[in-house]
């Protein structure tokens, strides 16, 4: 038989005990976790794959590494850089840090042996581009082996980087297509420019 | 016994109302425009002047013959319950809660002295008094958000119009004798004078209510917004999720008779619980429903174990007694205003700056998604005019993704994000209410120092 006293006291310690348990429960499984997920360093190398191929795959590649260089620059997180852009409250020295992230991304992917040869490359912008019927022809003549032994696809990329007038593109973010287009336009150009240049380097 | 029944049950509409529109707060929000803070009135409105009209009313049912007013009241409850239903604006709508609570205010006074004399005990009047209000607002926002989804929200207050008139005969039909009123009790004429200046208030017991009222407020009004607003499940979803509030509440009862622990055992353990349930609530590890269920058992015991413990200490051996009630009606709904108050602008300005981490979550979700770049960027776009136009509230994302027009395998890529997304969106949520929860816990905790056992308190 318990006492008045224990049983008033016994009432509150078990109120205790199950709040105690409860929010072991919940803490034990992750209460308190869960929260948005924290942007990644953009200073830090991240892997990416891009569910494109070719040219779109490249140009996307390029635009997100491009895009954590800028960041990493400039101190804030990708997605921060990219919600200030698409606002227009961008921060000062924004354009800098893009051209100067799209510069290290080409740059490292050419270290890491993922830019595909020039001839693949070319291959493509040949048949994207406006050139003539006959041209076209012609240069898909020139073997594959000789593309790949002239034509550096860094090379081509670094020029297509500083082609692009990103000021521009940054201000005209509100067209869906435009990113896309542009870069995709500056590679085509710029391999393109490059082709030209080196054919005309050799007659 | 029928009519003991029908006064109750008008009790119970009248307590009800202080959060049955909880559910509905969504709807009303998008049928009738305003802002999140400005619907918060639709609640505030309401039980602020039922706290301010408890008392006064109560001094006239001290007075005279409580049943006229009680009929009164519920007359003019079941008006501008109507006006409710046929409000065309957010200030129409509140103006009408204004004058629902002043009826209500006089029914629910009124009824304690009725219910008294119904049954003809007033321990047994008493105790039906409570327990109508207690179930009565644990159980308004289940039976508001079974109405919304069912019906609309203006079915809420059109229900119960007929509801409460049926009791206008049972309070008619008590006429109480000038013997049996208030202001005349055994003491006679002489005593009713000294009766009428009355004892005070118990203010521990009073505040206490207050409290504990304030931190349920969050856990009537909150977990709603949180299951609707932020998780965005369906109201009749949220009312079958918070229905555990009130089934708790009910079996809180038996088992208090069970451990016979005394009064002040049982709301300083209620007290805890309340407390307790609301910081679970604030440490949810996901937004799957039944993660709501053990804490809401909790406040639910703890709802059930505190506030018909603390008013009938409120009530005890003090008179008049229906002035006593009246005071606790006070206490109460002011501590739900207190909660309201204090709680709307926190978690108003934390869901606010939810905004950034989930927008920023969010855009890094959609950049690595392994979707084609145009798929993306279109997918951005739909996603920036979802996020601007619901500016302040958590986003349907739904409509961004389905202006697509994908092929088999993006689209199950798609869904996998869309659902990457909502879950995004439900974390920002679920911290933004922390705070709040937390909050609200604290306000049940600074019930205990009233709870002590010092000298000259009679509980």
């Amino acid at each position: 038989m318990t006492s008045p006293q224990a049983r008033a006291v016994a009432l509150p310690l078990l109120a205790l005990l199950l709040v105690a348990a409860v929010l072991g429960l919940q803490v034990g499984n992750g209460g308190g976790d869960f929260v948005p997920t924290a942007s990644a360093d953009p200073c830090t190398p991240r892997a990416v794959q891009s569910a494109a191929t070719g040219i779109d795959a490249l140009s996307e590649e390029i635009v997100l590494l491009g895009l954590d260089g800028a960041a990493c620059r400039l101190g804030v997180s990708r997605e921060s850089l990219l919600l200030s852009i698409v606002q227009d409250q961008r921060p000062p020295g924004t354009v800098d840090a893009v051209r100067g992230g799209l510069q290290d991304a080409v740059g490292r992917l050419d270290r890491e042996n993922r830019l595909p040869k020039a001839s693949v490359l070319a291959d493509e912008a040949i048949g994207l581009s406006d050139l003539s019927g006959f041209v076209k022809v012609a240069l898909r003549a020139i073997p594959d082996r000789l593309i790949d032994s002239q034509l550096d696809t860094g090379e081509v990329l670094g020029r297509a980087v500083r082609a692009i007038d990103v000021a521009q593109l940054l201000d005209n973010l509100n067209d869906p297509g435009l990113l896309q287009r542009s870069v995709q336009d500056a590679v085509v150009q710029a391999a393109r420019d490059e082709i030209v240049d080196r054919v005309r380097t050799l007659f | 016994m029928r009519r003991t029944r029908l006064l109750a049950l008008a009790v119970g509409i009248v307590l009800a109302d202080s959060a049955i529109v909880t559910l509905a707060l969504p709807q009303i929000l998008r049928e009738l425009g305003g802002t999140v803070t400005g619907v918060a009135y639709v609640l505030i409105s309401f039980n602020a002047v039922l706290a301010l009209a408890a008392v006064p009313a109560a001094r006239l049912c001290q007075r005279r013959d409580p049943a006229p007013y009680a009929a009164v009241g519920l007359v003019v409850f079941a008006i501008a319950s109507a006006g409710c239903a046929l409000a065309p604006s957010m200030n129409v709508l509140i103006a009408a809660r204004v004058v629902q609570a002043v009826g209500g205010a006089l029914v629910v006074v009124a009824c304690l002295e009725l219910l008294v004399a119904s049954t003809g005990s007033e321990p047994a009047g008493v105790r039906r008094w409570i327990a109508a209000g207690v179930i009565g607002t644990a159980t308004g926002p289940v039976i508001g958000g079974l109405l919304t989804e069912a019906i609309s929200w203006q079915s809420i207050f059109i229900a119960q119009v007929p509801l409460v008139l049926l009791a206008v005969p049972a309070a008619l039909s008590l006429r109480l004798r000038p013997r049996d009123t208030p202001q005349a009790g055994p003491r006679g004429a002489d005593a009713g004078v000294e009766q009428d200046k009355g004892e005070r208030p118990d203010v521990a017991a009073n505040l206490a209510l207050g409290l504990v009222s304030a931190a349920l407020t969050a856990a009537l009004f909150l977990v709603v917004l949180l299951l609707v607003e932020g998780y965005r499940r369906s109201p009749a979803t949220a009312a079958l999720a918070v229905s555990v509030v009130p089934l708790a509440a009910l079996a809180a009862r038996p088992l208090a008779r069970l451990a016979r622990a005394g009064a002040r055992s049982e709301i300083v353990a209620g007290t805890l619980l309340v407390a307790g349930g609301l910081a679970a609530l604030a440490y949810l590890p996901d937004a799957r429903l039944f993660w709501t269920v053990a804490p809401q058992a909790l406040v639910g015991l703890g709802l059930g174990l505190t506030v018909d413990a603390l008013t009938l200490a409120a009530l005890q051996s003090r008179g008049p007694r229906v002035r006593h009630g009246g005071w606790t009606i006070a206490a109460r709904h002011a501590g739900v205003v207190l909660g309201l108050a204090l709680l709307t602008p926190v978690f108003t300005a934390d869901l606010q700056q939810a905004q950034v981490p989930a927008q920023e979550s969010i855009a890094a979700l959609v950049l690595d998604a392994q979707l084609p770049p145009q798929t993306k960027i279109d997918l951005a776009v739909g996603l920036a005019d979802r996020l601007s136009k619901e500016s302040g509230r958590v986003p349907d994302l739904h409509p961004a993704f389905a202006g697509l027009r994908l092929g088999v395998i993006d689209q199950i890529v798609a869904d996998r994000l869309e659902g990457q997304l909502d879950d995004q969106l439900e974390r920002a949520a679920t911290q933004a209410f922390r705070n709040s929860f937390l909050l609200a816990a604290g306000l049940g905790l600074l019930a205990l120092p009233f709870l002590l056992p010092l000298p000259g308190r009679r509980w």
